[in-house]
């Protein structure tokens, strides 16, 4: 993944998270991964095109996407509802966008799909023939993953 | 997922039942030992030893055990550990030793149990373990929450010290005849000792495998660092992170880490002759740290071929390090003069222009995962396999000869060889270099 994209996807979800959910957002260390891994509970898909072709998959567990869509929402969210899927989406959106923009101002072309979002028991995610930049964010409530998995177009 | 921790479990459950290691421990000065009991004849507590005279200070003496006269030797005294005086006439631990013929004894502090392990739990040893020297050391294993140091009594009382000891054990000199070839032996075999031990220590200080690629090269330098720290008085071990930096110093291409020389560039151009370029030219620079290679090959190609269109994939699993890459600046003195054309003033020093930059593609990205580029004219991977596992050399080696068009070059470290049916060595001046048939 070129160095260069880096940075706005980590920004995005900084401002981004901070802002909507008004605390302090910490940050794990990034890594690369290859092999599959196992989805939290919740994940959201946001599609990538243009000058690469890839997504983004921000994965975390049940508990941690209600307490996330209760805050946005500024009501207690008990199960997983439209509401909440909707608000999780949302969010996911919002991150993707911004580093979209970001990313754009420095000259790379991308544009990005409707966000997806899938719930579920005991998922694994798979990325064939790419490497995904994994980037841990600690919240109050709990982890949220982000996983990049982008490559340029041939 | 749970399966594969529950396998784990399973395993490392097997590893603790399969006992086929069993070890005498003791304590020297508060720590805990071991011996492999195979080496040991018996326990017992003795005092009153014989004084020999003008022996080694850990010589204690010799005794009679039982009829036959054996030596006796103080551990802590040997390991400059503090050995606490004793009254004339207590007794003290003594562990006998059976070492090829013949029979020795150790006074340690106190000898505590036989402890049974799995040998596979044995691990290398760390120097920061214990006050003694590493080398006569032969693994730490973990037993009900302590530690133990196994130690490797044929080093410890089977090599240099032997012929010292010889004097005050007159029961052990050995066939006459026999003599010089045994130790010409000795001396081989702790020679090999060393050897194996330092690259044991270049894997733990500093990730460098020994294996084919290197070994011609690690071979004739620890012959050189013998001589030189034999001169100088000081350990053939590497002791530290900073020896093996400076064991490998010699191993690193030249201006590793930094721009290439001129004299460095007329090599490269002299190997890249070699290329049959139509239009593009792809390169794939695994490894590529900061940019400065990268940066100093593409100015070198586009000399080389100013008609052709270049693009270069540039790899690192070092974030921190590659994070600067893309926006590398510098001083103008830091570049050969010829670089000086390609490069451009910004706001906060010197930069490459565009065209040179906009050739590279600096990517966070692991190479032995898989690479998503298409097949490329040259790939420069100089000191990237020696510091990569040895299944993974073979298949990186695999990687880079899959990814090379027919007829590309591969440039490594000057240190590295590769003995492959793939390629035919085109090694010019400075640059170490195969082509692909």
């Amino acid at each position: 993944m070129r160095v260069e994209y880096i940075n706005p996807f980590v920004e995005a979800a900084f401002n981004v998270l901070r802002e909507v959910l008004n605390e302090e957002v910490k940050r794990g260390e990034l890594f690369l991964k290859s092999t599959s891994q196992p989805v939290l509970g919740v994940a959201v898909i946001v599609g990538l095109t243009g000058d690469v072709e890839g997504r983004v998959l921000f994965d975390m567990k049940k508990e941690v996407a209600l307490a996330i869509a209760s805050q946005m929402n500024g009501e207690e969210l008990a199960t997983m509802d439209d509401l909440a899927k909707a608000t999780i989406s949302e969010l996911a959106n919002m991150i993707t966008g911004q580093a979209v923009t970001k990313l754009h101002d420095l000259g790379f072309k991308f544009d990005l799909t409707p966000p997806a979002i899938i719930t579920g028991e005991n998922m694994e995610v798979s990325n064939t023939g790419v490497e995904a930049l994994i980037v841990p964010v600690e919240l109050q409530a709990g982890k949220i993953e982000i996983n990049v998995a982008v490559r340029e177009r041939a | 997922m749970s399966t594969i921790s529950d396998e784990l479990k399973q395993e490392e459950a097997e590893k603790v039942e399969n006992i086929d290691y069993k070890m005498v421990t003791f304590s020297l000065s508060g720590k805990d030992y071991g011996i492999d009991i195979m080496k040991v004849k018996e326990i017992s507590k003795a005092k009153r030893f014989t004084f020999v005279p003008n022996a080694d200070p850990y010589v204690r003496g010799v005794y009679n055990l039982r009829g036959d006269i054996i030596s006796i030797i103080d551990l802590r005294i040997m390991f400059n550990l503090p050995a606490p005086k004793q009254e004339e006439n207590t007794f003290e631990d003594m562990i006998i030793l059976r070492l090829d013929d013949y029979l020795i004894g150790v006074i340690v502090d106190s000898i505590d149990k036989v402890v049974g392990i799995n040998s596979e739990t044995i691990q290398p040893p760390h120097p920061i373990f214990g006050d003694i020297n590493i080398k006569f050391i032969k693994g730490v294993v973990e037993n009900e929450g302590r530690l133990y140091l196994i130690l490797d009594v044929e080093k410890i009382l089977g090599d240099s010290s032997r012929e010292e000891e010889v004097s005050g054990r007159p029961q052990l000199v050995k066939e006459p005849d026999m003599q010089p070839e045994a130790e010409q032996d000795e001396a081989e075999k702790a020679g090999e000792a060393d050897y194996a031990f330092v690259v044991e220590n270049l894997l733990t200080f500093r990730g460098f495998h020994v294996t084919e690629f290197n070994r011609t090269w690690v071979r004739s330098r620890f012959e050189e660092w013998r001589q030189q720290r034999l001169k100088e008085g000081a350990e053939i071990q590497l002791q530290e992170e900073e020896d093996a930096d400076r064991f490998l110093q010699p191993f690193y291409s030249p201006y590793s880490g930094g721009f290439w020389g001129g004299d460095y560039c007329s090599s490269v151009k002299e190997v890249v002759k070699q290329l049959e370029v139509q239009g593009n030219i792809m390169v794939w620079d695994p490894g590529c740290g900061a940019g400065y290679e990268t940066y100093s090959l593409a100015v070198t190609l586009r000399q080389s071929f100013p008609n052709s269109q270049l693009k270069i994939w540039a790899h690192d699993n070092d974030l921190l390090n590659i994070s600067t890459a893309p926006n590398l600046l510098f001083k103008s003195t830091d570049v050969p003069e010829d670089f000086i054309d390609y490069t451009v003033e910004g706001k906060n020093g010197l930069q490459f222009n565009k065209e040179i930059r906009d050739a590279i593609f600096f990517e966070f990205h692991n190479v032995l995962h898989s690479n998503p580029f298409p097949e490329v004219d040259l790939v420069v991977a100089r000191d990237v396999l020696s510091f990569q596992k040895e299944n993974e050399q073979a298949a990186l080696t695999q990687e880079f000869a899959d990814k090379l068009k027919p007829g590309g070059v591969l440039i490594l470290g000057k240190n590295e060889e590769l003995f492959s049916d793939a390629f035919d060595d085109i090694s010019s001046g400075m640059v170490r270099a195969y082509k692909k048939r």
